[in-house]
Parts: C-alpha cells; structure tokens; sequence
C-alpha cells in the first residue's frame, strides 16, 4: 500500500527509473549482440526490436503500479472542479447558499464548545463541587451557609481533598487618590490552590496570609490588571489603601472565568472586616454571616454523589442538635444540603438556549442543502447528454455516482470555507448575547475543534444534498441520447424529488416563524409592562459610604442627607431621593416574616413575608410612585419619632380588605412595631416578567444599619447630562466616594428588556432567512416546470385556454406544495412549541393567532413567489410554443 | 489466492520470473537473459513485456526492488524475492505439479 502512495506521489521519479532502466536493458543487450559479432548499430536495432513496442511496454508498466482509490478519487476532485468551473453561477449560489447554512452551524457550536463542552479551565475542573444549603419548605433555594456551619463542614467531611470559602463585598480601592469601588472576593488561603489557579505573575494567598495580625494582601484579577493599570508587570509590591488599610499586591491571576462571581481584586478572609467581626460572633448566632459559597474538590475516587450524601449527613446532624433546634426548625423548613459540580452551577444557564439555537441552525442547514438539491436537480436537466455517454463509455453507475457526489462534496467543503469566515464575524456578537446566561464566555473561540466540526458538516451537507439528486434521477441510456436538451432525462422522477424538497423547506420555515412569532409577540407584551412608576428622566447613580469611613447608621445619615439637600438646591433638579434598591436595577429580594399587630398566627414558619426597603421622604414623588392611602414620610419620620413604614399595595392584601394604615407590625416577633402610614401603588423590582411582591419601605432616618447607597435624581432636562454635576456635589462633601453605576432609569428598563429583544430578534433573522431561502426555492422550481411544459401551455391556450387559466394552473401547482408544507409545518410547531416555555411571557406556545399569521403570510408569500415565473408562463405565444421542440 | 481472469501466458512468465530470483537477486535484464536460457519460445520477441510483469510483481508484494550497481557499475534496478513472494512461488509450483499429474493421469487412461 505504502509503495501505492509512493507511486501516486512520486510518479514522476519512478518514470525516471523505468527510464533509465529500459535503457540499461537496451544497452546489455545492444552489448551481447556486438559480442555475437554484429556491428553497433546492427547490434542495437536487434535489440531494440527484441524489446518489442517500448512505450507499450512503458504505458503498461505505469498502469501496473495500481489504481488506488486515492487516484481515482484524485481523478473525480479535478473532474469535479472543471465541472463546476464551467457552471459559475451554480457553482457560487451554491457555495454561498451552503456557506450561510454551515457558518451559522459553526458559530453556534464554537459557542457550545466553549461553554458546555471543553472542561473548565481550573486544574482540578472536573472535581470542584459547590457546597449547597436550601431551606425549600419555607421557600428559600438558597440559604447560604453560615461561619460556624463551614466550620463544620470543614471538620467533618472527608470526603474532600479540601473545603474553602468565598464570599463577595464591594470595598473602595483608592487609586492615585481616586476612588475605585472594586468586587473583591474574600477567599480561604487555599481558594486558588484548591482550583488549581495559578498566578502568572506573582503569588495566591499562603496559609500565612490568613492569620490575625498578618500584613494585608490583595490578589488581583487579570482584567482588573489589564484594564486598570495597563498590564503592569511591575504592579507587584504596590500598595493601595482599602478599607482604611494598606493592601500590598501580591500577584496577578491568569485569564479564567470566575467562579461564581467576576470579582476585581482578591482577599484573605481575616481581611475583610464584617467577616473578621462575625467570626467572633458565632457562639451566640449560630448563623451569622450566612452569606458564604463552600467550594470542595473531591478527593480522587469519590463521585459527586458520595460527597453529596456525606455532606447532607452533616447537615442532618447539626440541624437536629438540640441547641440549634430554635434556628433551624428543621421538620418546617427542610434545611438540607447537598453538593452541585461546578460546572454544572457555571454553565446551565446557558444549556437550553444554546440546544435550542444548535437546533434552529441545522433547521437552517436543512433548508439551504434543499435549495442547492434543488438547484442541482435543475442543472442536472442539462447533463442527461453528458451522464449518458459517460455511461455508454463504460463508466459504471456507481463511479457516476462517486462523481456526482465529489462535486457536491467539492461544493460543500468550499461552502464551509466560507461558513468559517461567516462565523468569525458573528461569534463576537454570540459570545455578548450568551454572556447573559452563563459568565463562561472567555473561551469561546474557533479552534482546532471547531475547524474539525466544520469540515465534518461540510463533508455530510455535501453527501446529503449530493445523494438526493442523485436517487431522484435514472439515467436511462437509450432515451437520453435520443432526445436532447430540456426533455432529457426522467422527467417525473425528479420533479416528484424536486417538489418533496420544496415541502421540506416550507415545513421547516413553517417551524422557525412559528417560533420567532411567539417570541416576538412575547417581547411585545414584556415591553408593555407598567413598571408601576414613571421611568423618563430619572439619573440612577450607585454612592455607596466606605464602611470604615461609615461604620453606622448615623454617620451614613449625615452623609445622605446632607447630599440629597445639596443636590435638590441644584438647577434642573426636580426631586432627589435615595434608595437602598433601584428597581429593575437588579439584584434579589430581602424577605422577612412580619406579624400583624392583632393577629394570632399559630405556624410561625406561615407568617406572611415582605421585601424590605429603604427610602428618603420624596422617594415615591421622584418615582412616581402613586400614594392610594395615607402619607408617605417626610422630614418629620426622624430617628427619633415612631417608627413607621410605608407599604405597597400587594402588601395591604394581608389586611384582608381592612384599612391598614394606622395599624402595627413587627418583623422580631414583637420586640419592636411599626405603625403603617401610606400605603403605594406596586412597582415591578425585579424584572419585568416576574410576580410583584409585598413590599415595605422604611425610611432613610429610621434604617438600623443605614444601608442606602443609590441615589435617584428626576431633572428637568437629559438625566444623563446631570452626571457631571452629580459627581461635584457628591464630592464636595466627600472626595474619596465612588459615584458608579449612573444610568437612567429608561436604560435599567430597557437593559431589562435585553435579553427577550435580542433572542426575538436572533429568531426573526433566521426565520426571515429561512421564508427568503424557501420563496425563492419555490420560484425556482415553478419556473423550472413552466419551461418545461411550455409546448403543454402553447397547446392549451391554442385550444382556447385564457391566459388566466394557466396562470391558476402554474399557481395552484406551486400552492399545493406549500399547503402540503404547511400542514407538516404546523404539526411540527404545535409539538415542538413546549421548547420555547421558558422564553414566552404570557404567550402560549399554541397561540392560534401566531399560528394562523404565518399560515396566511405563508399562503400570500408562496403565492407571489408563484407569480413571476407563472407570468412568463402566459407570455408564451403558442405557435412558438407549438413548433418549438 | 489466484483471482485474475485466465491468462496463461502471463501466469507463467510471473512464474519463470519468481523462479528465478528464488536463486538470488537480478535486474531486469538478467532475469530476461535467465529466462531465454530456460524457455525460448515466451520472451524472445517480447522482451519488454517483462517489465510490466515486474512492476505488477512488486505492486502486489511478492517481489522487491533497489537500485544498485551492475556488474560492469552501472545503475541498475535489482529485484528480489520476498517472503510473500516465496510462499506464492511454492503455492503456484504445488498447484501447477498437481495440474500437471492430473493431465497426465488423464492422458495415461485407455481410450
């Protein structure tokens, strides 16, 4: 075999050796003859006619090195290559045509293969599992685990290679004297080691890092770096002031996703204060400081499931040690445990849409491969000739076959060359749109992989589309030779091929404009929400105090009030207000479990729960937020008056239809009251789509912990063109604060919308591709027909057919299949509809409307498409038609 | 093992040709020399049909070749025979002795 290959590749050497040796022969024999006694030239022509025919001999022993299936196949690519270079326009409608179809293949799957498939980038990836506690009986997903709680678990369960913390804050990182609010991630000392992180420049946190009295260290990540200093190699050693401390910089991360937040710099845990300070708490609270995630690896040997039950032991016991029994409660609550790998925990967002698109592409793939079958079907009408000599000179069927498919294939391959560069330029605008689902987007590229999936799709498009013609046509010798040019050739065959391809693709159109309608309509009643306040001209903007700077809830005050009179005084100001929560700004409830006053309930764990907020006296008039009854706060509601909320309207239902306004409720089981004196109108807080929720609201002066930090500004004129002016008033009281995070609150609404508008449009593109591709794939095929039964259409109308008719006739041919396509169609969307459940607000996936809108936008598109070709149809001149042969 | 069409003509000068390289190597106008010595009537027109023969022979295993230097040093092609080529060798010598007995017996029987 090898001498095979030899053969093909060096063809050239071996005929330079035959050469040369049939000249030695020559020369021997010539030689012998003189020796015999003849003269030279005697002696040579004996020789040479000994030999016999020498190039005979030579062709034959060149032919006898073999004919491998490599030179065969060789011979079919160049074949294949003139063919299609003689027929340009086939050759680049098909190349484009499948190249739109492959590249939008491509492009989703270097997405999937760089989010779900490749193994996330941490050393030991495959082994880090999550450490989860939920409390599902009283509704909470996740509880977090608490300081003492990780103790536990770090102590008990072996079934870990290691068992680290991380929780996350926001603390000010003055930079050149400029303040920069960065998340900081507050990890064990082994976090990184425990990941398999390693620095690329620098170290991660040792365990000697993490004791009291240590020097404070900060690692930074690598797009912090990047961005903030420029990639400073000699950011080592630098010292910033954070929290009222120097932080020394000790190393620099390398580019990975972070887990399970993106976080700007790194600290020991003994670094952050609040942590520092619950750990000295937790003999009295058992769960103080319930906010931390509990990363483990698995140690080598134990499955996911193991440690899953070894962890929900743990939890088991300390819920029912008698001296927790009043924290946990667990018969009411089910607190559990258990443990989710990591990268399940990183990537599931992303895991249905992603299918969901994959499948929408090869929907598309499937219609474009239809189209080039058809179009091949319709240049093969002119190649019966060409097939039927090739066949009649002994090329057997299935070399003709072999041929036809190598030209498809030939055509798929370039088409995927170009799907490739089509998939560069829109992996970028994928990568934005799937980073709303999952934040494992920084390995998204086309790589070896995705080159190999490509030339995989390219390699079946070609055989898939190649065969189909093929199969619809028998080359039938005799008849094909006799008769010539557009009558050659099975005629009934490939039409039935020809129309089946047409249903195809109506069926599959069918399919993706049913789902981009849903979507659509979907996006259209989410946009239509009423927020519940007035969203023009509103300046959001994130003031947060530094917590050294700040400690309390008095300091706080006099830091806010102050501010929001300075800036009310300010020009084009209309109302100021600060909040603790923007709505639509993000973020999650904060529920808590409230009596009312007067009210028995026996089931604690039953109590009805509110969200809680914090809000200065105009916030509701700088919201627009409609008061039903009562009053909201003004200057008056002090620290030091009664203690008094404001509710919303969902809120008041708890009273049952009484009045609420003037009666109590507590939030400690009676410790302490507040009496009810508004009630508002409900707002939408977090998310458009999502249920409104009860909610209170305290105010600014009576806050216990004094936590605000968003500042609300309505102005007459561009919100937007207030920032500047926000930023000097917040600085003239105090320089060092970070003034984030300013966007309107049409943008936070807008940006609410993101998602929804962009997988809406995502659809319309395809299924607006997939109705051009499959229109124009009607009209090719009716205009294929109507020449073919041009001599039937001269006849009719010579025998007193109106132009009309035929026009009816050519339509109603093509409308035929797409109401076959239709029905497939509509079968197919009714079933498939449950895919898109998650993705529709208050749209249901069998919305007759949606469906009897692309019925109709069907019918009336396919009968225009119908229409063009069908009027050449009633232009022909039927003596012209009639003598034509 | 032999799946050609019926040639005889070219089953035997492959024979003669395996034959003698089973006595050493040779180029290919040694063996075309060796050959007359043994059968006048296969190659003495056609001396050039050998050379397809030995590239057919090569292509399928049974011999190999080099280049080398002749007996009077010129570059000439030397074949030999491989250990496929052998055992073929000795399978066509059985078969051919055993066509050969059973002709014979044919033509022993009293008509």
């Amino acid at each position: 075999m090898w001498k095979r290959l030899h053969a093909l590749i060096r063809g050239g050497d071996l005929d330079r050796g035959l050469n040369s040796e049939v000249r030695f022969h020559i020369e021997m024999e010539t030689e012998k003859n003189m020796t015999l006694g003849m003269s030279p030239d005697d002696a040579r022509l004996k020789a040479l006619r000994s030999f016999g025919p020498m190039e005979k001999h030579k062709e034959e022993t060149r032919d006898a090195r073999g004919i491998s299936w490599l030179e065969t196949l060789i011979a079919d690519l160049r074949y294949g290559a003139r063919a299609l270079l003689k027929h340009p326009g086939y050759a680049l409608l098909a190349v484009l045509t499948l190249g739109l179809g492959i590249g939008a293949n491509t492009a989703i799957f270097s997405v999937i293969n760089g989010v779900l498939l490749k193994p996330l980038p941490y050393e030991h990836g495959d082994r880090l599992v999550v450490l989860q506690q939920s409390a599902p009986l009283s509704g909470r997903r996740n509880a977090g685990v608490a300081i003492a709680e990780y103790f536990d678990y770090r102590a008990r369960a072996d079934v870990f290679d290691g068992l680290v913390e991380y929780h996350q804050m926001n603390f000010d990182l003055i930079n050149r004297g400029e303040p920069d609010r960065v998340n900081t991630g507050v990890v064990s000392a082994n976090f990184f080691d425990l990941l398999g992180i390693k620095p690329i420049i620098g170290r991660t946190f040792v365990a000697s890092d993490d004791v009291q009295g240590a020097e404070a260290v900060l690692v930074l990540s690598h797009t912090y770096w990047r961005t903030k200093f420029g990639s400073d190699p000699n950011i080592i050693g630098q010292i910033f002031e954070m929290n009222d401390r120097p932080h020394r910089v000790i190393g620099v991360l390398p580019n990975v996703p972070h887990y399970p937040q993106e976080n700007d710099v790194y600290m020991p845990v003994l670094a952050c204060p609040f942590r520092a300070a619950a750990e000295g708490n937790i003999a009295r609270n058992r769960r103080a400081f319930a906010a931390l995630s509990v990363f483990g690896r698995l140690k080598p040997g134990v499955s996911s499931e193991q440690a899953a039950s070894a962890v929900g032991a743990i939890c088991h016991t300390f819920t029912r040690d008698k001296n927790f029994a009043a924290v946990y409660r667990p018969e009411q609550s089910g607190f559990q445990a258990t443990t989710v790998e990591v990268r399940d925990a990183l990537t599931s967002g992303a895991r249905d849409m992603l299918l969901i698109l994959l499948g929408i592409t090869g929907m598309i793939l499937l219609i474009a491969c239809a189209n080039v079958a058809n179009l091949t079907l319709a240049r093969m009408l002119g190649r019966d000739r060409e097939l039927a000599m090739r066949a009649a000179l002994g090329a057997g069927r299935s070399r003709l076959v072999r041929q036809l498919l190598t030209e498809s294939t030939l055509l798929a391959v370039a088409g995927g060359v170009i799907g490739i560069m089509f998939a560069s330029i829109t992996v970028g605008m994928l990568t934005r749109f799937v980073g709303r689902f999952t934040s494992r987007t920084g390995e998204i590229e086309i790589d070896v992989v995705v080159l190999a999936f490509t030339l995989g799709v390219s390699i079946v498009t070609g055989v898939l589309f190649g065969t189909l013609p093929a199969l619809g046509s028998r080359v039938d010798l005799v008849d094909a030779l006799k008769q010539g040019g557009s009558q050659a050739g099975n005629s009934g065959g490939r039409r039935k091929m020809q129309g089946a391809l047409i249903v195809a693709q109506v069926a599959v159109s069918v399919v993706l404009l049913v789902g981009a309608g849903l979507l659509l309509a979907s996006f259209y009643r989410l946009q239509k929400v009423e927020t519940g306040y007035r969203t023009q001209g509103v300046l959001a903007a994130q003031v947060y105090g530094n917590f050294s700077k700040y400690p309390d809830a008095k300091s706080l005050r006099a830091l806010y009030l102050p501010m929001i009179e300075r800036l009310q005084s300010q020009a084009g100001v209309v109302s100021v207000a600060v909040t603790n929560a923007v709505p639509l700004g993000g973020g999650a409830p904060g529920t808590v479990r409230f009596d009312i006053e007067g009210r028995v309930t026996d089931d604690p764990e039953r109590r009805p729960t509110t969200d809680t907020n914090v809000a200065s006296p105009r916030y509701f008039e700088t919201l627009g937020i409609p008061l039903l009854s009562g009053r909201v706060f003004t200057e008056l509601d002090s620290d030091e008056s009664q203690r008094v909320i404001v509710i919303n309207k969902s809120m008041a239902r708890y009273w049952d239809g009484g009045d609420p306004v003037g009666s109590k409720i507590s939030t400690d089981r009676g410790e302490h009251w507040f009496t009810v004196i508004g009630v508002v109108g409900d707002v939408r807080q977090y998310g458009l789509a999502n249920d409104i929720i009860a909610q209170l609201y305290i105010p600014l002066t009576q806050t216990p912990q004094g936590f605000a930090g968003q500042v609300l500004v309505r102005t007459a004129g561009d919100p937007l063109s207030f920032s500047n002016l926000l930023r000097t008033t917040v600085h003239a009281l105090d320089a060092n604060l970070p003034v984030e995070e300013i966007h309107t609150l049409d943008d936070l609404r807008s940006e609410a919308l993101a998602a929804p508008r962009l997988t809406a449009t995502l659809l319309v593109v395809f299924a607006g591709l997939a109705l051009l591709v499959t229109l124009a794939g009607i009209g090719g095929v009716i205009a294929t027909s109507v020449t073919q039964r041009t001599k039937e259409f001269g006849l009719r109308m010579a025998l007193g057919a109106s132009r009309d008719s035929v026009l009816t006739m050519v339509i109603r041919q093509g409308l035929f299949l797409v109401l076959i396509g239709l029905v497939l169609g509509v079968a197919g969307a009714l079933a498939a509809g449950r895919v898109l459940n998650a993705y529709l607000y208050q749209t249901a996936p069998r919305d007759p409307v949606i469906f009897a809108g692309v019925a109709a936008l069907f019918i009336l598109s396919g009968i225009i498409a119908c229409l063009i070709p069908a009027r050449r149809a009633t232009t022909v001149d039927p003596l012209i038609a009639l003598r034509a042969e | 093992m032999a799946t050609r069409p019926l040639d005889l003509l070219q089953g035997t000068l492959d024979l003669l040709i395996l034959k003698t390289l089973a006595l050493g190597a040779q180029h290919g106008w040694g063996i075309s020399q060796r050959i007359q010595q043994i059968s006048d009537n296969v190659l003495r027109v056609n001396q050039g049909s050998l050379y397809p023969a030995l590239q057919r022979l090569e292509t399928a295993g049974w011999i190999d070749s080099e280049w080398g230097a002749s007996e009077n040093n010129r570059q000439a092609k030397f074949y030999t025979l491989t250990r496929k080529g052998l055992k073929q060798l000795r399978e066509e010598t059985t078969e051919w002795e055993r066509m050969a007995g059973a002709v014979a017996k044919i033509l022993a029987v009293e008509s």
